[in-house]
């Protein structure tokens, strides 16, 4: 275990050494706070005046609802960019300076490595999620009222998103040695499972239903609504562990390849 | 330690690497004893590279096991990579990573405990010269102290077993001349394998040489051991200033007695180079000279070779024929 977390601090502490990982948190920060900041505004308009918007009844939209409903959702379609950039570099970089040929002369395991590896991507992702607290602090200062439990699960669910996300993400870079490579081919797979959950309002019958709940944003946007559903969160687990078994796999073709 | 394995550091027993059809490793098996440096000798593709890797468990051979400290490295992958400190071909380490950071990285990976992790850091930078440099970004170093890092990342732990990939390839004389220190110094209570292309440095550094071609070892043992399989041949190299006298010059060689490979080795500028073999019983030299001269031919240069190092080795490679050497 201490192997791992040496790699993953390692992992984690690469991100802020290139101007690329202080650049993506900063940009993503700032996004996320443009986002909110439209939402609160759009709110506090539309509460001022219900009617002029078409809704009679203004005590069915709710608060919570209305703001980190729409903010999780435009979070999740920001990670199809964030998430090729985060991960690009795991793998396809070390393998670009053959620096993963002394990593696995060491006494590791192929496990030990891909885990740490992993880990330290899902720190410094968690990082990026941290000043997003502010803003709630901020929301909540200037009087806004939320319910702390479906936000809680926002966030939970967008990490857990992220985490399957980057799992893909690692998998991708361990695949190829060039950086830019992996992070168009992590944002075509993601893009495809973006895709999967229109599927259905396409195509009806099993066969939509089957690709609407194998898309991971169906299952996230429980987590918006601040719905815990035990099946999310084994679809997110399963999902993770598949791509992080696929990553092994993919290092071990290092025996057969010159 | 395994008492069964008699002392051999490294073992190897028949192992073979394929790469689909390709054979980089044929049915190698040696052994190297603590206190001993092997060289590994070959040209570029030969299977050095393949032999090390395999050694330092980056993968697994197709056939055959390797013992490392007397464990197999299949069945216990972990313990036998622990014996062992790999420096690779090319030496690459994060460049955003300051030494000591990294070298520490390197340490807590090997398992050094941590109450040891500081002392045991300094103790390997200071072996190889970089105290002062601890807190320099990797990428911003020079290629010789990037050698010294990548020395240090693989003394960290205490290997017994040293596996050194080309350790002097693209560093100046005078670091050339530090790093052959620090491994000959290593070498004393270890058991060290290097590979090179620089026959001197195996002649100068190692207690053994290996000669590798095609993935098979060609042969192996001590230089002055290789040299005197080959004792009975000696070469003798003439230089003649107008290239008009070629032919009768080559007409007087090929009529003297015990010349063989007679041949023109090279022409520049009108002069040409020519080679051939004795045996070194007798020398030919003032016999040449005397017939040159009442011939007329201008001789400006002739030598006797020493077999070297180089030429056992091409001789090797041509199946056994003694190699000749070119100025």
């Amino acid at each position: 275990m201490r192997k791992v977390l040496t790699i993953a601090r390692r992992e984690f502490s690469s991100c802020f050494h290139s101007w690329l990982g202080v650049l993506v948190a900063s940009l993503f920060f700032l996004a996320a706070g443009i986002f909110f900041v439209i939402l609160v505004l759009n709110y506090s308009k539309i509460s001022m005046n219900p009617e002029q918007y078409g809704l009679s009844n203004f005590s069915g939209i709710n608060q919570t609802h209305y703001i980190f409903g729409s903010f999780f959702s435009n979070l999740s379609i920001m990670l199809l960019f964030l998430v090729p950039i985060l991960t690009m570099r795991s793998f396809a970089e070390e393998k670009r300076q053959e620096t993963l040929e002394l990593l696995f002369t060491y006494p590791l395991s192929d496990l030990e490595i891909v885990a740490g590896k992993q880990l330290g991507i899902l720190l410094f992702f968690g990082a990026l999620l941290l000043p997003l607290a502010g803003y709630l602090a901020v929301f909540h200062g200037i009087g806004g009222e939320f319910d702390w439990g479906p936000v809680g699960l926002g966030f939970l669910g967008f990490w857990l998103l992220g985490a399957a996300y980057s799992a893909a993400g690692v998998f991708i870079s361990s695949l190829t040695k060039n950086p830019i490579v992996s992070a168009f081919g992590t944002f075509s797979v993601l893009l495809v499972f973006w895709i999967f959950d229109w599927v259905d309002e396409v195509v009806t019958g099993p066969w939509g239903h089957i690709f609407s709940e194998l898309s991971p944003l169906a299952h996230y946007k429980n987590f918006a609504l601040g719905i815990l559903d035990v099946q999310d969160v084994v679809y997110f687990g399963f999902f993770f562990f598949y791509f992080l078994f696929l990553t092994l796999r993919s290092t071990e073709t290092r025996n057969w390849k010159s | 330690m395994d008492k069964t394995h008699s002392g051999a550091l490294i073992q190897f027993q028949s192992v073979s690497k394929n790469y689909g059809s390709f054979h980089a490793l044929r049915d190698v098996s040696f052994d190297v004893k603590e206190g001993e440096i092997v060289g590994f000798l070959g040209p570029n593709g030969a299977g050095k590279t393949t032999a090390m890797r395999i050694l330092s468990g980056f993968f697994p051979p197709s056939s055959g096991r390797v013992f490392v400290c007397g464990t197999d490295m299949s069945k216990h992958p972990h313990k036998a990579k622990r014996a062992i400190g790999y420096l690779p071909e090319t030496v690459s380490l994060y460049p955003d990573m300051k030494v000591i950071e990294y070298l520490k990285f390197v340490a807590k990976l090997k398992g050094v405990p941590a109450h040891e992790l500081d002392g045991h850091v300094r103790s390997k930078m200071s072996f190889c010269g970089l105290l002062e440099n601890g807190h320099r970004l990797i990428g911003r170093l020079s290629k010789g102290y990037r050698q010294r890092v990548g020395l240090a990342q693989a003394l960290m732990g205490d290997p017994q077993v040293l596996v050194l990939d080309e350790p002097t390839t693209g560093l100046d004389p005078t670091q050339i001349k530090e790093i052959r220190e620090l491994i000959r110094a290593l070498g004393q209570n270890r058991a060290v394998i290097l590979s090179t292309h620089i026959l001197p440095e195996v002649s100068m550094l190692c207690s053994r040489v290996m000669m590798i071609n095609q993935g098979e070892i060609l042969a192996s043992g001590t230089v002055p051991e290789l040299a005197s399989c080959l004792k009975d041949r000696e070469a003798i190299h003439i230089k003649i200033k107008d290239k008009k006298d070629q032919h009768r010059a080559l007409g007087i060689l090929g009529s003297m007695p015990g010349v063989e490979s007679l041949e023109v080795a090279e022409e520049v500028r009108g002069e040409t180079f020519i080679t051939f073999e004795t045996s070194p019983d007798e020398d030919l030299r003032p016999r040449i000279m005397k017939k040159f001269l009442e011939q007329g031919i201008s001789l400006t240069e002739i030598q006797r070779l020493q077999l070297s190092l180089e030429d056992i080795f091409l001789g090797l490679l041509k199946n056994g024929k003694v190699g000749r050497r070119f100025p």
